[in-house]
């Protein structure tokens, strides 16, 4: 499999440059790969998202690195131009459905507004179009002729992935595709994504805070914490040897159906202000395993294998340290004694 | 219902909460008056001390059953008795007697602290509405501050609620509900609002209080996870009704019903060797307002046979202290 | 109670001091952060001081018949050094009836104001907050004002009842405050949704203490910024009423000028410092009521808000 997409150090400002949501991110997806972008609240997951598609609220820029998306930097590109290949380079598929889809125009006609205005495809070709997307995300062709309101919560997101779909981009970006659905619903959704992967080959990123939903539906996983990427590797070498503390601390956090009695170890502290992030690494006053180089110097990315790198000083140790953090013990008063 | 060993300390007996729905202009015509059974026929009793966990998807009708137990809505049908007391029934005093006893914990504690109050008076509220002396206030405070693990009581009380982050809200908001030392616990989605790395303290504390202050709690949530980690034992709603209802492992180990068995099915895991096989259920929640005949579940159920549409099936113990409302344990 | 409150609890006994900030500080803040709404409020702030130091600031009585050194009456003078926007073809200070003007004005604004805010918070409120058939007895009362056409009915109102101030405050009380009503209304239905309130009856608080310690506060800036829109509106009611000849012509007022002025014909003698400065204050003021709409908009609807 080959690199579609390599961001390398990007960072978007807000307010005038005080603020940075993303402060030099680093990932890669690759071409028929999913990639699971996870992260907190204000970690800056959504904001790298939106840079990517051209589509940052007022006030915000990218203000160094570059995506190449296919061979084309995007940071290069004016934001009008990047907007101008979304549904073709790019696509997008929000959190809730409706804000992809027009409540006033049936699901036929949004999907010949995008597929004759921005796909140059004439009205025929747009309708047998049409039907091979609903299709292929699980809808019944006829559904074609509602309204976004007569669609249930589900079917109505599975929409929305069919209007992402519908001129075949080579990247489609979801941003908490599931969060806001009921369990079963949620896993219709998934397997959605999933058979889009296997029969179709779709490149996708899928934003999420859902450890769970990554480990279901992606191949690769980046993790960010503070507005940059901490780790990055395959889904399984990630989730199951995690070398970054944070993750670590992520999967320890994380209830487990199945597995017993195991005592939740939660990180203790909260994300640092983005207005003024600690030097060195940003994750160190709630690490346990902080050393004094860690408030100094900002990590590098160190790899663990060829294709998975954590941006941890201590990565060499992450074996040794991967049992102390599975002990609440080890996280308590972590940050108080820092702060 | 089998005899109770010990006085359940809430009890409610054929609950039910129907809303008037918005009707089309056909419905008008006709003379129809389509109701939505948010709660239809619900039976349950909490032993004192136990922890219950109630599991279903949105419009299941678990936090209609929830806001029925603290009288924060009244039934269209049904009785509940907490103590012993019918709260249909309880005149003024009784009823603030009854909310120093039984409390909430808030889905979004954002939401939850009126953000014009300094968490002192947020704490305080509770106190001087139900008529603890004022003497006592400080030390209650102080009290249930400690209990959810917040730090320096004289500094938190100052701070106001933009000043804290989403745990350490949550953990006023559970500090509130302490502060009347109540013996009855609802808990609404207390995580679902939280970030994955604050929700395992909430969670460890819910357990903590659960086991140190021998709280009655009823735990409402859409994720099993939650109710695996916090509750004993765990009940699943459907369309209204309670569907199975048993010790939490063992309803998560051995699904009595085929509903509980897909929604067990449905929930990711995170690790990525895991089922991926398709669920056991197809087609979409159905309506509340609309409702098949029989079983609810029957237009998605996999196993439904004619006995199914023709009888609606009651709740039976298939295993000691495991019950589920299907027809394939009779059959 | 704060006191006993802050006595019984030393641990928070600072906190009266800094309780009720939210809103009111969102209110300053806007302030200071929309130049229109300062602008606004600095406009009714200098009239406030001229209306109250008016009786210092005049030079002459207005209504005193001047005369010139010579004996004669100094009659439709042009502005000068001793009258700076000249006099009347009655030989009255022009100057100083443009600040004595102020006076009426301003009781008329302000009384509105508060008569306005008043009646549509305890509207909104009660409608708000307990619905059924409250909410819908005051809001059909609501849509009927809201019919009632806005110059005739002062008029009437002016003509039964005589054209004194408070008959004009009251016609203006009785047009604006549903505006308000609506508004307020409304944002309680928000407020009742939220958990705060319902966390507040599940410890134990009664209706009454949950409308009034927990929903009203809320709602306190908007009561405000509706009666700031009524001072601009009364004014300009009094002035057409008085324009029009249905006013009391025995006060001075900005609109009294302009009736007296139109009366005499003092376009045609080219007399404009006699008119148009009253006119120009009139138009200030209820510029300064739009400007000050205007800063808050995004208060009134915070979609506006949240999409910047």
């Amino acid at each position: 499999m080959t690199e579609l997409l390599a961001v390398r150090d990007l960072a978007v400002a807000y307010a005038n440059g005080a603020v940075h949501a993303v402060d030099g991110a680093n990932l890669s997806v690759r071409r028929g790969g999913m990639l699971g972008l996870v992260g907190e609240s204000g970690c800056g997951k959504t904001t790298l998202a939106r840079a990517l598609m051209g589509v940052l609220p007022g006030g915000a820029r990218i203000t160094r690195g570059e995506a190449r998306l296919d061979g084309t930097d995007l940071v290069a590109l004016s934001p009008a131009a990047r907007r101008a290949r979304l549904w073709r380079d790019l696509a997008f598929v929000p959190q809730t459905a409706m804000s992809a889809l027009d409540p006033v125009y049936r699901l036929r006609d949004q999907m010949r507004e995008v597929l004759c205005d921005r796909g140059g495809l004439s009205r025929t070709a747009a309708d047998a179009r049409a039907v091979e997307l609903f299709e292929a995300v699980g809808l019944h062709p006829s559904r074609l002729a509602d309204y976004p309101h007569q669609f249930s919560g589900g079917m109505r997101q599975r929409a929305a992935i069919a209007l992402a779909l519908a001129l075949k981009p080579k990247l489609v970006i979801a941003d908490e595709p599931v969060t806001a659905l009921d369990v079963i619903v949620q896993r219709q959704v998934l397997d959605t994504f999933r058979s889009l992967s296997t029969d179709l080959g779709l490149s996708a990123i899928i934003v999420t805070h859902d450890i769970s939903v990554v480990a279901y539906l992606c191949d690769q996983v980046a993790v960010m914490y503070a507005g940059r990427v901490v780790e990055h590797g395959p889904a399984n070498a990630v989730l199951e040897q995690p070398s970054h503390p944070y993750t670590m601390g992520l999967m320890n956090a994380f209830p487990d159906l199945e597995s017993d009695e195991a005592v939740l170890a939660p990180i203790e502290g909260s994300p640092p202000p983005l207005s003024d992030p600690p030097p060195g690494c940003r994750f160190a006053p709630r690490c346990p395993f902080a050393e004094a180089v860690c408030t100094r110097e900002v990590p590098p990315a160190v790899a663990v294998t060829p294709d998975h790198w954590a941006a941890c000083h201590r990565t060499p140790e992450a074996a040794a340290l991967r049992p102390r953090a599975r002990d609440p013990l080890t996280w308590r008063g972590v940050a108080e004694a820092t702060a | 219902m089998s005899a109770a060993p010990e006085q359940p300390l809430v009890a409610a007996y054929g609950l039910a909460k129907h809303y008037p729905v918005g009707r089309s202009l056909r419905q008008v015509l006709r003379g129809e008056r389509p109701i939505l059974r948010a709660v239809d026929g619900v039976d349950l009793a909490l032993r004192p001390g136990e922890s219950v966990g109630l599991v279903g998807e949105s419009g299941s009708g678990k936090t209609t059953i929830g806001r029925l137990l603290l009288k924060l809505t009244e039934p269209s049908a049904g009785q509940i008795a907490f103590a012993g007391e019918d709260l249909g029934r309880l005149d003024r005093r009784a009823t603030l007697r009854f909310r120093q006893r039984a409390q909430l914990v808030f889905q979004n504690p954002f939401d939850a602290l009126n953000p014009r109050f300094s968490i002192g008076r947020a704490l305080a509220e509770p106190l001087s509405n139900t008529g603890v002396p004022r003497a006592e206030h400080e030390a209650r405070m102080a009290e249930s501050l400690r209990r959810v693990h917040l730090g320096d009581p004289a500094q938190v009380l100052e701070r106001m609620p933009h000043q804290l982050s989403g745990g350490q809200l949550q953990r006023v908001v559970l500090a509130r509900a302490l502060v009347l030392r109540p013996r009855f616990l609802v808990a609404d989605e207390p995580v679902s609002m939280l970030d994955v790395s604050v929700r395992a303290g909430i969670l460890n504390l819910l357990r903590e209080l659960r086991d140190t202050l021998g709280l009655t709690t009823l735990a409402i949530s859409h994720d099993l996870t939650l109710v695996r980690y916090v509750c004993e034992r765990t009940l699943v709603m459907y369309l209204g009704k309670v569907v199975e209802d048993g010790p939490t492992a063992q309803v998560i180990a051995r699904p009595a019903h085929p509903y509980t068995r897909a929604l067990i099915r449905a929930v990711p895991r995170p690790h990525v060797d895991q089922p991926r096989d398709a669920l056991p259920l197809h087609g979409a929640l159905g309506d509340a307002a609309n409702l098949a005949s029989g079983c609810r579940l029957r237009n998605r159920c996999p196993h439904a046979f004619d006995r199914c549409a023709a009888e609606t099936p009651a709740l039976i113990e298939i295993a000691p202290s495991h019950r589920a409302a299907c027809h394939l344990h009779t059959a | 109670m704060d006191v006993a409150e802050a006595r019984a609890a030393p641990a928070v006994a600072a906190l009266p001091i800094r309780r009720r900030r939210g809103a009111w500080a969102a209110f300053a803040r806007h302030l200071l952060r929309d130049p229109y709404a300062l602008i606004g409020i600095s406009i009714y702030a200098i009239f406030v001081v001229v209306g109250l130091t008016a009786p210092w600031l005049a030079p002459y009585d207005p209504m005193e018949i001047l005369f010139t050194a010579d004996g004669g009456l100094a009659a439709s003078l042009p502005p000068s050094a001793d009258h700076w926007l000249g006099t009347t073809n009655l030989g009255r200070d022009i100057v100083s009836q443009l600040v004595m003007g102020t006076q009426p004005s301003l009781i008329v604004g302000l009384s509105a104001a508060v008569a306005v805010a008043s009646i549509g918070t305890v509207v909104g409120l009660l409608a708000g907050y307990f619905g059924g058939a409250v909410d819908q007895v005051l809001m059909r009362v609501t849509d009927i004002v809201l019919g009632l056409p806005f110059l005739p009915f002062v008029i009437v109102v002016t003509a039964l009842l005589g054209p004194e101030l408070q008959n004009i405050v009251f016609a203006v009380a009785v047009l604006l405050w549903p505006n308000a009503a609506r508004v307020i209304r409304s944002q309680v239905l928000t407020l009742s949704q939220r958990q705060f309130v319902e966390a507040a009856r599940v410890t134990g608080a009664g209706e009454w203490r949950i409308l009034f310690v927990h929903v009203a506060p809320s709602v306190l800036p908007f009561s405000a910024l509706y009666g700031a829109f009524a001072v601009g509106w009364a004014i300009l009611t009094q002035a057409s009423i008085a324009f029009l000849g249905f006013g009391d012509s025995s006060a001075i007022s900005w609109g009294t000028m302009l009736q007296d002025a139109y009366a005499s014909q003092a376009l045609d003698r080219g007399q404009y410092f006699w008119f148009l400065p009253a006119g120009f204050c009139i138009v200030l003021v209820v510029l300064a009521g739009f400007l000050v709409s205007r800063g808050y908009e995004d208060l009134l609807f915070p979609k506006l808000r949240d999409d910047t």
